[in-house]
């Protein structure tokens, strides 16, 4: 029970420490797949082991050098667990996706390394309990992916040239961002005189309770709003999405559209649930209008793609903005109905996105004009794409049916009728690309000039492993999603009450 | 007076910062990068700077009277620091902005470096640092 306290740490650390140590196996490249997938499949165990911990005992918190709330603390909640258990999935997957799809150059050299910490940075930034800590973590995310989305795989037909232009215009807007988030944490500390999530949590309720809340509260909430909507892909912030997610190789493609955009989703829930409960009011019509024009403008942009990747990455930028939807709506409902949507999206997408790495490079081409009758040489992967599109548009035996239909029932009940309406005809529209999509590259005639080459072109076993893995997922959430619904409700109660987070960090003595 | 000259300091810095990185050449989009971060890191420390004009450093025969009113923070009473006294209303400079600041250094530093050889591979691979002339992608 004493290495059940550990866990958290030993999450952020051991992929930091794996991410050096892989260097020295470059030269054997069998030896250093075999030893990341087995840390990898490692990390997924002790996540769910946290997760169920956390689930029995309550919330778990790790002092880093026991200064109590004063130090950097480690606060796995539910919601932070789960996050984890989930980002640790989706990373084993495309992880053993990789190890057949990347470029072997990149795979002995590179690959393993900046894997490895971008993993470390998001299982950093679910379980900090400490705004600045958070900020750190951002900073290792974004410049781990930024190596990562060079790197290049066998189904990847985006030139070198483009993958820079599409980086520098990430780092550059990702650096202002977080500069932003810099100056949001350095007004909030010379206010409140603490970066303890928790305890900022008590000072504002503190302010707000003898009616003193400066009104610069309020502005550094909506400095949060910009950073973690520009995380997210939120509506004026989008531009990027589809310019650098469709550049990256797929198995990077889909931990950034499935967990990095996640990231803003969950900075939003833990900041802004948890610190400024009392400006919430202000911002939940804004994060609606904009989650609507979010889910407009990416649906809208998606119809007229005729390149995949960048239609699946306009497709990712409508459905973040049905989770925020959600999450702007606020109710105890609306919030379980978005974190079950979240889950579905990170999962169902990023199996859609692997997918598509690896009929691209079936296709030899990433215009879908040219493609056409992959039913009958590739029926894994036709098969795969249906499985992730009935799930991305909510067709019912897979998960994202209990998705979309509890988000539209919480928006009802809520009486959030127009935005439901608008997110209800938007959905129609996501019916519709995603199986054009699938009509035009799996049935129809065989167009392809090359497809003397590309039948030989089939999925590896690994490939197949990871595909399989997440495609049983999805129908499984989608079968029987009592277990989900049921935590994504604990966790919105925990949200909306955030009481007994603040207990379990503050309780803590100082050495 | 110190507080203006400062404030006005940052600000102007953000402004210049902000100009740089509309420009349309890389290599000045870089610097104004550098500018932001700095002035942001001016800002951290700013906010810690002027409460207090002792060193935050506690020696050994302080240390005993000080400990009692080292990390006390009181709601009840309306403190909101950690590090204040019970009459003299913090007498020391909080370290912790400077721990803050140079956490954002070191990371300023490292982004800064990646994003100029960035600058660099994309001058050898599109032959321009005119930001308006690399738009292959459309967004």
């Amino acid at each position: 029970m004493i290495l059940m306290e550990h866990v958290p740490i030993i999450l952020i650390a051991l992929p930091i420490i794996f991410g050096a140590l892989t260097i020295f196996f470059r030269s054997r490249s069998a030896l250093q797949k075999a030893l990341n997938i087995g840390v990898f499949s490692f990390l997924l165990l002790l996540s769910m082991v946290l997760l169920f911990h956390v689930w029995e005992n309550g919330i778990l918190v790790y002092e880093v050098g026991q200064w109590g709330k004063y130090g950097i603390l480690l606060v796995a909640d539910l919601l932070g667990a789960g996050m984890v258990v989930l980002s640790s999935l989706i990373s084993l997957m495309a992880m053993i996706y990789a190890t057949d799809y990347m470029d072997r150059k990149a795979l002995d050299s590179t690959f393993f390394p900046l894997f490895n910490l971008m993993v470390a940075g998001l299982n950093g930034i679910f379980l900090t309990g400490d705004i600045f800590n958070m900020f750190v973590f951002f900073e290792v995310l974004v410049l781990s992916s930024c190596g990562l989305i060079v790197l290049t795989g066998r189904g990847d037909h985006t030139k070198m040239a483009d993958k820079l232009e599409a980086i520098f215009k990430y780092l550059i807007l990702n650096m202002v961002s977080i500069i932003l988030m810099l100056v949001a944490i350095a007004s909030l500390y010379a206010t409140v005189g603490t970066l303890n999530m928790a305890d900022i949590a008590v000072r504002i309720a503190f302010l707000a309770d003898a009616q003193a809340l400066p009104w610069h509260i309020h502005v550094i909430a909506m400095m949060f709003i910009v950073v973690f909507g520009y995380k997210a892909a939120l509506f004026p912030l989008h531009f990027w999405l589809a310019d650098v997610h469709p550049s990256a190789p797929a198995p990077i493609h889909a931990m950034l559209s499935g967990m990095v955009i996640k990231v803003g989703v969950y900075g939003i829930l833990r900041v802004h649930y948890l610190m400024f409960s009392d400006a919430l009011f202000m911002l939940q019509p804004i994060l609606i209008f904009l989650s609507l024009i979010t889910i407009a403008v990416g649906a809208t942009s998606a119809i007229g793609q005729y390149d995949l990747k960048r239609l699946l990455a306009y497709s990712s930028v409508s459905q973040i903005g049905y989770v925020l939807l959600g999450v702007g709506m606020g109710t105890a409902y609306a919030l379980t109905a978005a974190i079950v949507y979240l889950v579905n999206h990170a999962i169902a997408k990023s199996m859609l996105f692997l997918a598509t790495g690896e009929t691209l490079y079936h296709a030899g081409t990433k215009d879908m004009r040219k493609m056409g009758g992959f039913a009958s040489s590739a029926p894994f992967l036709c098969t795969i794409f249906l499985i992730g599109s009935m799930s991305i548009a909510g067709l019912p035996p897979a998960g994202g049916f209990f998705a979309k239909f509890l988000l539209f029932d919480a928006g009802l009940s809520a009486q959030f009728y127009i935005p439901i309406a608008i997110a209800l005809i938007f959905a129609i529209f996501t019916l519709f690309y995603l199986f054009r999509t699938w009509l035009t590259i799996f049935w129809g005639g065989v167009k392809s000039q090359k497809s003397g080459r590309s039948h030989t072109r089939n999925p590896t076993p690994a490939i197949k492993f990871a595909l399989s893995m997440l495609a049983c997922v999805v129908i499984f959430i989608g079968v029987y999603p009592e277990p989900l619904i049921v935590l994504s409700n604990t966790i919105a109660g925990q949200l909306l009450d955030p009481q007994p987070y603040i207990t379990a960090v503050l309780e803590r003595g100082v050495r | 007076m110190n507080h203006m000259i400062l404030a006005i300091t940052i600000a102007m810095l953000f402004g210049i910062g902000t100009f740089m990185i509309l420009r349309k050449d890389m290599i000045r989009v870089a610097i104004g990068i550098t500018i932001l971060s700095h002035a942001t890191n001016l800002l951290i420390v700013s906010s810690g700077a002027f409460l207090g004009d002792k060193v935050p450093i506690i020696t050994d025969q302080n240390a005993g009277s000080s400990s009692g009113f080292i990390f006390t923070d009181d709601l009840s009473q309306g403190i909101l620091a950690p590090i204040v006294s019970n009459g003299a209303q913090a007498i020391y400079v909080d370290p912790l902005v400077q721990a803050l600041t140079l956490t954002a250094i070191v990371i300023s530093l490292a982004t800064t470096a990646f994003l100029l050889i960035l600058c660099y591979r994309v001058y050898q691979e599109h032959g321009t640092t005119d930001l308006s002339e690399i738009r292959r992608l459309k967004g």
